[in-house]
């Protein structure tokens, strides 16, 4: 009895410790939140794109970036469920009541929805391209850090169409029985249609299937000239390439913005060879002054870190939209409030990045930007094949 | 303190609460509940939903696991379709809450009574096999049926409307969940009185006895599971209108897990216990992030490991519980209860 006594007097005092207003923020300090997927089945780009974001919002204070203000970056794991993740939005806005707000997921951005358009009134960016966020009428107050999932099937269409000269190029779309696979795909079809791009074959899988043979056959027999995944991270994908290629099919494998980091060049060793993809931002190891900018703040304040994936840079760039939504309030004298700087998106017009990614515009809050890459297994590298592809 | 529990007619001795201090005390406890929005935040407030909601599904897979001794590994299987049956009604034919919430339970109840069906044959780990099968199927059919579920997307829920207001902040939402959340307490403490409910008892404890003193074996378990499902089923109703947005990714098989914790935390075939279940296990994680949160104060850059080690000093915790005290929170309770009513004549 008395352990439980002491069990409870601690659990108390913690409670009391935590619960404890946090201070009054000062005028000069702008508050930005998130609610990061720090833990479960997202955590593997989470961590990154939490460290991305905060080092981007750190570089601007050290650089002054943000005139006579302070950013003050307030996040909380909430693990890639959606009744947590929701918990934990009310609970920052609670305790901290900031102006911007950064969330885990699409199953976030849409369970807020309500009460972001009714009540808490923030500028919200997420981790999610979902094209169901990019739509001004019903997430007024949420902006896409990049393009959407159809935007960046649309980049690579067009870069297919380019491709071929009088043939009709024939692709197949080879995507996951989720949310994350089915976005894009009838934004697909419309769109290779328009092309002149014939599809070929849909096949539709389980995220991480392993045993992939028949999926193979089934593209063998529609022999497409492009195939296209959509919804995965890593598996299927170099299982179906290898597969493929064993099978004697021809084709060109392309991925959207999480399967063309690093690991699957790692993971492919040689077999990479010919793997393409649309990635919103540049690489990390890429020569263009904002990558750079981004390296060197790296090599003095992680030096331990010598690459930074993918996400960390979505992270980082999603900080630099915040910046500049800011800047642009205080440059026209408003306080700095979430319809202010909702309002500031749509303004954001052939804004350059340094090369970070293409110049960006905002149009029906996503910036529908990016470029093709090719991998490069020799130097384990993706490199640019393409310029900045700019779609609608 | 407390030397006996006297009652003069059988009407008092039925009652659910029997002696005047038990009155006494619930009457502070809805009190409290009543004070208690007027005070919390947004937060708060949340949760307490979040757990009025859990709580209502933990109490039906307690009447079933708990109490009847079916094993089921497909709570969230109902839970989902009430809140797609109540999500739809809502969404597709604009039917008030009033209506789409016990419709969606009704649905789920339909279910539940399918499922069941094979309980008659198989028990044990081979029930929680086939009650695994309704999970995965479910959550298949919430995927691919889009014109009724929205498929991936899911359904937009509108916010509840009740005599001409709408339900859509936390504060109006709690007293929905809570009144039902109460309701469905109230129900089944009274259920477990009734024939009904000892029959549920005599199945769990031994069924070829039960059979033999008349207990009808079939109807008594597809009885069982329609009871909880449609808990099930007013849960995920309710989740629908509180969390505004119902998609399949929303009840997944961990969910079905994590409600079968609840109900072994708190404590098998205890009303009580499963409360204290669905809290603890909605709170406990809240804690252990606040916790977090004064530690970075004091250790920065500590979150890297800190995140991650929560889950497993939650993990760590229920284990515990369940070494140190096999039946539950409900036990700790009736510890602590025992030792006040005593008190101070401590041993």
């Amino acid at each position: 009895m008395k352990r439980l006594m002491h069990a409870v007097v601690i659990l108390a005092a913690a409670a009391g410790v935590a619960a404890s207003p946090s201070a009054r923020a000062a005028d000069d300090v702008i508050t930005i939140g998130a609610c990061q997927p720090i833990t479960g089945r997202f955590a593997f780009a989470g961590v990154a794109i939490n460290a991305g974001l905060q080092d981007s919002l750190a570089y601007a204070n050290e650089k002054g970036l943000v005139k006579g203000k302070k950013l003050a970056y307030v996040y909380e794991d909430s693990g890639y469920e959606t009744d947590k993740a929701v918990a934990c939005f009310k609970k920052i806005m609670a305790q901290h009541n900031p102006v911007i707000m950064y969330g885990e997921s699409t199953g976030l951005g849409k369970a807020i929805a309500p009460e972001l358009n009714a009540r808490y009134k923030v500028l919200y960016g997420s981790t999610s391209f979902s094209s169901e966020l990019a739509d001004p009428k019903t997430h007024p107050y949420s902006f896409v850090s990049g393009p959407t999932y159809s935007d960046m099937f649309g980049i690579l269409l067009e870069y297919i169409a380019k491709q071929k000269g009088a043939a009709k190029p024939k692709v197949a779309f080879f995507y996951s029985d989720t949310e994350f696979g089915k976005d894009p795909i009838p934004h697909a079809r419309k769109r290779a249609a328009e092309l002149g791009i014939e599809v070929v074959a849909e096949v539709v899988t389980k995220v991480g299937a392993l045993d992939v043979t028949s999926e193979v056959l089934t593209l063998k027999k529609a022999s497409p000239d492009y195939v296209i995944f959509q919804g995965y991270v890593l598996a299927p994908i170099p299982e179906v390439i290898r597969s493929a290629r064993d099978h004697g099919l021809k084709a060109k494998f392309m991925g959207t913005f999480w399967s063309v980091d690093k690991t699957i060049i790692d993971k492919l060793e040689q077999d990479a060879e010919g793997y393409m993809g649309v990635n919103p931002y540049a690489y990390w190891w890429e020569d263009a002054p904002g990558v750079r900018a981004m390296r060197e703040y790296n090599a003095r304040v992680h030096p331990e870190e010598k690459y930074r994936p993918n996400s960390y840079i979505q992270g980082w760039f999603t900080g630099m939209v915040y910046v500049e939504a800011i800047n642009r309030v205080l440059a026209a004298k408003k306080p700095v409030t979430g319809d202010n700087l909702k309002d500031a998106i749509p303004a954001i017009k052939d804004w350059d990045v340094g090369g970070l990614t293409g110049k960006v515009t905002f149009v029906n809050n996503k910036a529908a930007v990016g470029r093709v890459y090719q991998a490069n297994p020799a130097k384990g590298i993706f490199e640019p094949v393409s310029d900045w592809i700019y779609v609608k | 303190m407390l030397i006996g529990n006297y009652q003069e007619t059988y009407r008092s001795d039925e009652a659910l609460l029997r002696t005047p201090a038990v009155r006494g005390w619930m009457a502070a406890l809805l009190a409290l509940a009543l004070l208690f929005p007027f005070v919390a935040g947004d937060y708060l407030l949340y949760l307490a939903n979040l757990m009025g909601v859990l709580a209502i599904a933990a109490l039906g897979l307690n009447i079933l696991t708990g109490f009847t001794g079916q094993i089921s590994l497909g709570h969230a299987a109902f839970m989902g379709v009430g809140g797609f049956g109540a999500a739809f009604l809502a969404s597709r034919l604009s039917l008030p809450f009033w209506l789409a919430v016990p419709a969606g339970g009704a649905m789920a109840c339909l279910a539940g009574v399918v499922v069941g069906v094979p309980s008659l044959r198989i028990k044990g780990l081979y029930l929680a096999i086939a009650t695994l099968a309704a999970q995965v199927i479910a959550e298949w059919v919430f995927v691919n049926w889009t014109s009724a579920t929205g498929g991936i997307r899911g359904l937009n829920v509108p916010p509840a409307r009740l005599l001409g207001l709408s339900l859509d902040t936390d504060f109006k939402v709690y007293f929905l969940v809570q009144a039902a959340a109460a309701a469905h307490v109230w129900f089944a403490a009274n259920l477990l009185r009734t024939r009904w409910g000892r029959a549920f008892v005599a199945v769990r404890d031994r069924d070829i006895a039960a059979e033999l003193i008349g207990v009808p074996l079939f109807r008594t378990k597809i009885l069982s599971f329609m009871v909880s499902s449609w808990y099930a089923g007013i849960a995920g109703g309710l989740w629908a209108y509180f969390v505004k947005v119902v998609t399949p990714e929303n009840f997944p098989l961990s969910l079905s897990i994590q409600l079968l914790a609840m109900v072994i935390v708190g404590g098998l075939g205890s009303i009580k216990g499963t409360l204290f279940g669905a809290a603890f296990m909605t709170l406990v994680p809240e804690a252990l992030k606040l916790l977090v949160g004064a530690l970075r104060a004091v250790w920065p850059g500590a979150q890297a490991y800190l995140f991650p080690m929560r889950d497993v000093v939650f993990g760590a915790l229920i284990v515990a519980f369940l070494i140190f005290e096999p039946h539950g929170l409900a036990e700790v309770w009736n510890r602590i209860k025992r030792f006040f009513a005593l008190w101070p004549f401590e041993k």
